[in-house]
């Protein structure tokens, strides 16, 4: 993530457009991906940091590919609100403990406050304000996370759900027509540091 | 009203005007008569609740070119899926994972033994991380981590095992078995396998002729408990694979009923002492709550009947619903309007007739306006978004329109000057009659030299004066009959409301829930002109060459949900 420095605003715009605010706190950038024209607000944090020690082909050896060591992936137009936190999810895996990747689609909205713990999070993902999303939790895409749900560890949500609750349950289907509420794009371009003011 | 109050617009589906006669529920689409308080729409109706949707949640049939509503859509199947194949907690509804009972040896301590990276042996149980809910509760533990189904439909609470129906079959067969019968124990029976062993009784009975004795005479004659009457309700319960026999149907005599429980006769437990008793030594705590018994599917290896089912350790893991894409199709003329993908894992649809893509949408914003014009207004400052309004004092809403379409619309509007209700506030739309731009191309629009532009901004504000779109300027006035705003495809216009007072007389009823929203019913004409030839109505841009135009209109009611109004 090269940064022009030349005007000092609130936010580090990247080349590929990724906006990311001076005040958030990311740990470990280097197993950090971010797809481009993605928005980290202040204070969000994505800890990188919890990498994934232990790989599957380790005892295969055999090919010296290089391991993959990306802790999260985030993909295209994905907004991150304040205080928000992406974590990789650890378990137990052949005797040791060891994180794994957190995936996430485009177009993801992660509301502030809300702790993401997730193996996956498809495209076309709202997460509301205070949400917590339990460990290995796989999110297909078009899914609406309702404010203040929890998702509990390794639930599964299908596409074009609406979820709820503590713990959190499938409430209702996302409608035909609202699929294009989920678009990100015209966000994007609220913030940054010079920011456009929303259309009509 | 903690919480700030969100403006929305909601749209009534045509489909639930089939009664005119019906005042109350609502007003009727082809004749617009907005000014006529009698024909508003009242959206406190208590009907209104179940035809108003928000735009998102209508579709829009090409061929009759009207909205369709969830409720008159036709739904077809498409495929069905299984989103996640374990089970659910019954508990809370957390997803359920196979973990060992055995905890392992930390492996950071000495005395662990080497092989304590080998994968977890069993014995297995379902466990919820979210309630730490664990089938071993309920008695309830497998040998083997994987094929928890067919595990599981083997098992009682309890961890005792129970005949599947091919083993009961199997074990009828087994003439060593028919030789040394065993003790009716009628809690054996479950479900399934009372029915199996009625089914295989009564077939026993149609099969023999010579069950025609006298008993029940005068019952035979009305055909209960008669071979005929037997193999047709049979033959429902079964899906009509049974033996259709006709000499059966000519037979009318009686046949004699279950006696034992290897015929599927199951005497009811009416000794509730049991239960009592445990209720008295677990308290509430032990026993299930109603959401917990109703997400219990029904329990097929359980005994039935009296007793069960109350308490927590008869809960059973829940398997997750099936989950389903399905088509929708016009009532009307049957056209499909929107049909998904049928692959499970894609997201994408083959049609989708969204309404949001043929009418406009309507867009609420409170209009803080900073000096009154003639109107009374003294909001000193801004208007907090989501405050509750102030009653007798004019408030400003700005409705913005927005024309998804790529012809020009003409939008008229009409609502009743007072809301209806209990609490009548006046309503005034200062512009009831506007054109709405298409939604051109924008980079047309981007393209267009500066000139240009502000010559065609002119000539939508329909003035001289120096018009800058860029935002809320002094210039806007509110003037009757006036656009207060205009961009590429959308238009914004003031409403100007008096919020009632919500003071009640002595004796009146008090406030309901809800009532206290201020809900402004407006009755939307959309007309433009589309091309004949093509029936899509927003499909193609229009050209020059095609002559052929035809007028085109569609008119609705919705209801704008603006604000609260204060509570003294």
């Amino acid at each position: 993530m090269s940064s022009r420095r030349a005007p000092r605003g609130e936010y580090i715009e990247t080349d590929t457009g990724n906006k990311v605010a001076r005040k958030a706190t990311l740990v470990g950038t280097q197993h950090i991906m971010l797809g481009g024209k993605t928005v980290i607000q202040p204070d969000a944090m994505i800890r990188g940091d919890l990498v994934r020690t232990i790989h599957p082909s380790s005892q295969s050896g055999g090919n010296a590919a290089p391991q993959n060591n990306t802790a999260i992936s985030i993909g295209r137009y994905c907004f991150l609100s304040r205080n928000c936190c992406l974590r990789p999810p650890g378990r137990f895996y052949k005797g040791a403990f060891t994180y794994m990747p957190l995936r996430m689609g485009d177009h993801v909205f992660v509301g502030p406050g809300a702790v993401v713990q997730a193996a996956s999070v498809g495209s076309h993902v709202h997460i509301g304000a205070g949400c917590v999303i339990g460990e290995f939790a796989i999110i297909k895409d078009y899914v609406r996370i309702l404010d203040g749900t929890v998702v509990p560890p390794n639930m599964v949500i299908p596409s074009f759900s609406i979820v709820a609750g503590q713990p959190a349950r499938v409430i209702g289907e996302v409608p035909e027509g609202g699929h294009e509420a989920f678009e990100l794009r015209d966000l994007y371009k609220t913030v940054g540091n010079n920011p456009q003011p929303a259309p009509h | 009203m903690a919480t700030a109050f969100t403006p929305y617009s909601y749209i009534q589906c045509p489909c639930s005007d089939i009664t005119p006669t019906d005042r109350r529920s609502g007003g009727s689409p082809t004749t617009p008569e907005p000014d006529d308080d009698d024909r508003a729409f009242d959206p406190r109706a208590p009907r209104s609740s179940f035809s108003l949707y928000p735009l998102e949640y209508l579709m829009y049939c090409e061929d009759c070119h009207q909205i369709r509503c969830p409720r008159c859509v036709a739904e077809e199947i498409v495929t069905y899926y299984c989103p996640n194949c374990l089970f659910e907690c019954p508990v809370c509804v957390g997803p359920l994972a196979v973990t060992s009972v055995e905890t392992k040896p930390d492996p950071n301590l000495l005395a662990a033994p080497d092989n304590s990276a080998a994968p977890l042996a069993g014995p297995y149980a379902l466990t919820c991380s979210y309630c730490l809910w664990t089938s071993t509760e309920v008695g309830i533990q497998f040998d083997k981590p994987n094929g928890i189904h067919a595990q599981l439909a083997k098992l009682r609470n309890g961890g005792t095992t129970r005949l599947t129906a091919k083993e009961r079959k199997e074990r009828r067969k087994d003439p060593s078995y028919k030789a040394q019968p065993p003790p009716p124990d009628s809690q054996d029976l479950d479900h399934e396998a009372q029915f199996a062993n009625l089914k295989a009784f009564y077939q026993g009975q149609l099969a023999d002729p010579n069950t025609a004795d006298a008993g029940l005479a005068l019952l035979g004659d009305l055909g209960f408990s008669s071979p005929t009457s037997l193999s047709r309700i049979m033959s429902i319960y079964t899906g009509g694979s049974l033996l259709h026999d006709k000499k059966a149907k000519t037979r009318l005599g009686a046949m004699r009923e279950a006696l034992d429980p290897d015929e599927g006769l199951l005497v009811a437990s009416l000794d509730e002492s049991a239960a009592i008793s445990k209720l008295r030594s677990e308290g509430l705590d032990g026993t299930a709550s109603t959401a917990q018994l109703v997400g219990q599917p029904p329990n097929m290896v359980e005994p039935p009947l009296h007793g069960n089912e109350r308490f927590l350790d008869t809960l059973r893991p829940v398997p997750h619903l099936l989950r389903t894409k399905r088509s929708k199709r016009c009532p009307v003329c049957r056209h499909i309007i929107s049909k998904p993908e049928s692959k499970v894992q894609t997201t994408r649809f083959r049609i989708r007739l969204v309404a949001g893509s043929y009418i406009p949408s309507i867009s609420i914003r409170q209009l803080a306006l900073s000096s009154g014009t003639g109107s009374g207004t003294s909001a000193s400052g801004p208007a907090v978004p989501g405050a509750p309004l102030e009653p007798l004092k004019p408030a400003h809403f700005l409705l913005t329109f927005k024309n998804p379409i790529f012809e020009t619309i003409k939008v008229t509007l009409g609502a009743p000057a007072t809301t209806p209700g209990r609490f009548a506030s006046r309503v005034t739309v200062l512009c009831p009659e506007f054109e709405v731009d298409a939604n051109t191309d924008v980079w047309d629009e981007a393209l267009k030299n500066n000139a240009e532009r502000d010559r065609e901004l002119r000539r939508r504000r329909g003035e001289s004066v120096s018009a800058n779109s860029g935002g809320i300027s002094s210039a806007n006035q509110l003037e009757v009959g006036k656009i207060w705003e205009r961009g590429r495809n959308w238009v914004s216009i003031v409403v100007e409301v008096v919020p009632a007072s919500l003071a009640l007389a002595p004796g009146n009823p008090p406030l309901r829930e809800d009532e206290d929203v201020l809900e402004i019913p407006m009755f939307v004409r959309v007309e433009w002109e589309a091309e004949m030839a093509g029936d899509e109505v927003g499909a193609a841009p229009s050209r020059s060459n095609s002559e052929a135009r035809e007028k085109r209109e569609l008119a609705y009611w919705c209801v704008l949900g603006v604000g609260r109004i204060r509570q003294r």
